[in-house]
């Protein structure tokens, strides 16, 4: 074998960009070259990354994509973190897709349950976002990456502005495999305010007819947030934040955690607990998370991504959080991912559904999500090393064997007993155990956190302390104790409840000092999104879908 | 629309309670309105509840019987008006009505 017959790739990538020819100026392919573009820079049985997570999509270039035909393009193996466009269903729909892995279909997994259930889904699997970070660096290399950014330079060099999200995890992979990495712009612009992607890792640039989609996924409008939520945090902030002294975290996308948040500066203010707790977070920028700020809760915010109106609040309170040398926001899905997986003493999530054994999931018969990254937090890192307070304070309860780490990393989930319409919460199996969607997934049941991995269930009822269980029975029986009247909670025994109970592994809200009486949204720091923005000093720009004033 | 009562074995409410009657929530849509009296035998607590979505019978059943086990509640009477209140909240509503009843005592 020759030296030649090793850099095959790097031959074949050139003959790929020869082909293109002047469909481009240099790097510079105008939008209606697009699809003739991607005709030429695609071949048959390639790896093709689409970027696009729950916030940020390449959409221009996911719709030209689309606008193809099979006999354009055919036998792909998409690999991307979200299903979230109705152009990435086309592609599926007319019979591109050779295989697909993935991480989360939030908006569309009615979509997808039904192309699985056409047998037009060959999914490989379901993965967290790290997971799938991690195998575009071993066996899922893109070949052609077709990315996102805010703005270019002439030399093709990329801002990101707020959203950095994933772009980086997806172009080191393919520009250092001789793949080929296709930006689409919000602009071109002479001088880039900061260059996060280098121009000698971008191989074309098109400046899209419209701004990238952004979704303002993480801002929850506190007038949402009910009594029985409010009740749930104060049981939280007191039996599990202020116990075991948790000071770095993260917090779900719910309006559970949001009123956590809102409760910092009233209720645990009150407590005494500034300073105490909640110093350090891996977050987005979470508009509900302004008053603890301007209250002096928080040393620091890392974010996977930005949210939308955060931009200018974000950018005047450099001490808090990430900021660039021109002053804006930075964000990196990759690297915050790992911190939440290595750096905190708390995940504290939601989720729709949660069984017996403490599994949760947020999967159904009639709709396939994913997980997104909740499982890279909320899990235990076995390659934990460092110590903390809380980390082993969970794991002395935990009573670790000869084998085990001695800490724990406090896993919580937080669920009302019933979602909207009456629908339980708890079940005995979850809906994602269904046959059909076990064998599509080769077997695997989609669990978004593991009842292992869990340290603590919070419901209306109170707490469960699942790390201080020392069997399978106990958990279960502990379970049952916090369910509430859903039929998971009718089957307790009154006997078991109350022995776990005198051992502090089932605590109700008066067993943590909290008065139910207290339980009212007026404790809440801010009662809506002009409150929010008050408390901003007017640096919060809300999206006009929540602006009603 | 139903209706039911029932009577719980419940431990005499403290002595010391000074109050007459608590009430807890509105009748609204979802959400629900209790009224707690001092009233009837010192060992039970009564029950009326009125809702809008029937079928939940058993629920309700089960909720006030821990709710009579968990807090002494023996001597009072509770009135229930349900305007299609989530389930999570019934129990909120008579913890709140309780604790004003009985200024926070236990």
């Amino acid at each position: 074998m020759t030296a030649a017959n090793l850099a095959l790739r790097r031959q074949n990538k050139a003959k790929r960009l020869q082909k293109v020819g002047r469909l481009a100026r240099g790097k510079f392919v105008s939008p209606d070259n697009v699809p003739q573009v991607l005709k030429r820079i695609i071949e048959p049985g390639d790896i093709l990354c689409l970027e696009g997570d729950n916030q940020k999509q390449a959409d221009f270039l996911a719709s030209q994509l689309a606008s193809l035909e099979r006999k354009d393009l055919r036998d792909i193996h998409l690999v991307m973190s979200c299903i979230t466009l109705p152009a990435h269903i086309q592609l599926f729909k007319k019979g591109m897709i050779r295989q697909v892995d993935f991480c989360y279909a939030g908006p569309q997994g009615t979509a997808v349950a039904d192309l699985v259930k056409a047998k037009k889904f060959p999914v490989g699997a379901i993965h967290t976002y790290n997971e799938l970070y991690a195998r575009y660096y071993i066996d899922l290399t893109p070949r052609v990456a077709l990315i996102a950014a805010a703005q270019a330079d002439r030399k093709g060099n990329l801002f990101l502005a707020a959203n950095t999200e994933e772009t980086p995890a997806i172009v080191e992979p393919t520009a250092f495999s001789d793949g080929i990495v296709f930006a689409q712009v919000n602009e071109i612009v002479d001088t880039l305010p900061r260059i996060d992607i280098p121009a000698d890792q971008v191989d074309l640039v098109v400046q899209a007819p419209y701004p990238m989609h952004l979704q303002a996924l993480f801002t929850r409008d506190p007038a949402a947030i009910t009594d029985v939520q409010v009740l749930m945090a104060m049981v939280a902030l007191r039996g599990i934040y202020e116990k075991y002294g948790v000071q770095s975290l993260n917090h779900g996308v719910g309006f559970n955690t949001a009123a956590i948040e809102l409760l910092l500066p009233t209720y645990g203010e009150r407590l005494g607990l500034k300073g105490k707790i909640c110093k350090y977070w891996m977050v987005n920028p979470l508009p509900t998370m302004i008053p603890a700020i301007e209250s002096g809760w928080v040393e620091s915010v890392f974010a996977v991504g930005g949210e939308v109106g955060m931009e200018r609040y974000t950018a005047a309170h450099s001490d808090v959080f990430f900021t660039g040398r021109d002053g804006s926001f930075h964000s990196n899905r990759a690297m915050g991912q790992l911190a939440g997986h290595y750096g905190i003493d708390m995940f504290i999530g939601a989720s729709l559904q949660v069984d017996i054994n403490g599994n949760s999931s947020t999967v159904s018969k009639n709709r396939i999500t994913g997980f997104g990254g909740a499982p890279n937090m909320g899990c235990q890192p076995a390659g934990r090393r460092h110590p903390t307070e809380a980390w082993l304070k969970v794991g002395a309860e935990a009573n670790p064997g000869p084998g085990s780490p001695p800490g724990r990393k406090l896993v919580v989930q937080m669920v009302e007993t019933f979602q909207a319409g009456r629908v339980p919460t708890f079940v005995e199996e979850l809906d994602a155990q269904d046959p059909s969607i076990r064998k599509a997934l080769h077997g695997v049941t989609p669990v978004m956190i593991y009842g292992d991995d869990v340290t603590h269930i919070v419901t209306e009822e109170g707490i469960a302390n699942l790390a201080a269980c020392r069997s399978i029975a106990e958990r279960q029986a502990a379970i049952r104790s916090v369910a509430g009247y859903t039929p998971v909670g009718l089957k307790r025994r009154k006997r078991d409840t109350e022995e776990l109970r005198r051992r502090g592994i089932v605590q109700f809200p008066e067993d943590v000092g909290v008065s139910p009486r207290e339980a009212s949204r007026s404790l809440l720091a801010a009662q809506d999104i002009k409150g929010l923005v008050r408390w901003s000093n007017g640096l919060y720009d809300p999206p006009p879908q929540f602006v009603d004033w | 629309m139903e209706k039911f009562t029932k009577a719980f074995p419940s431990k005499p409410l403290k002595a010391r309670t000074a109050k007459p009657w608590a009430l807890a929530g509105v009748v609204g849509s979802g959400n629900l309105e209790v009224l707690l009296e001092r009233a009837g035998a010192s060992g039970t607590m009564e029950c009326h509840v009125e809702t809008s979505i029937p079928g939940y019978k058993s629920s309700w059943l089960a909720a006030l019987a821990d709710f009579a086990t968990h807090y002494p509640a023996g001597g009072t009477k509770v009135t229930i008006h349900d305007q299609g209140a989530p389930p999570v909240l019934v129990n909120l509503r008579l913890r709140q009505a309780y604790d004003h009843l009985t200024g926070g005592d236990k």
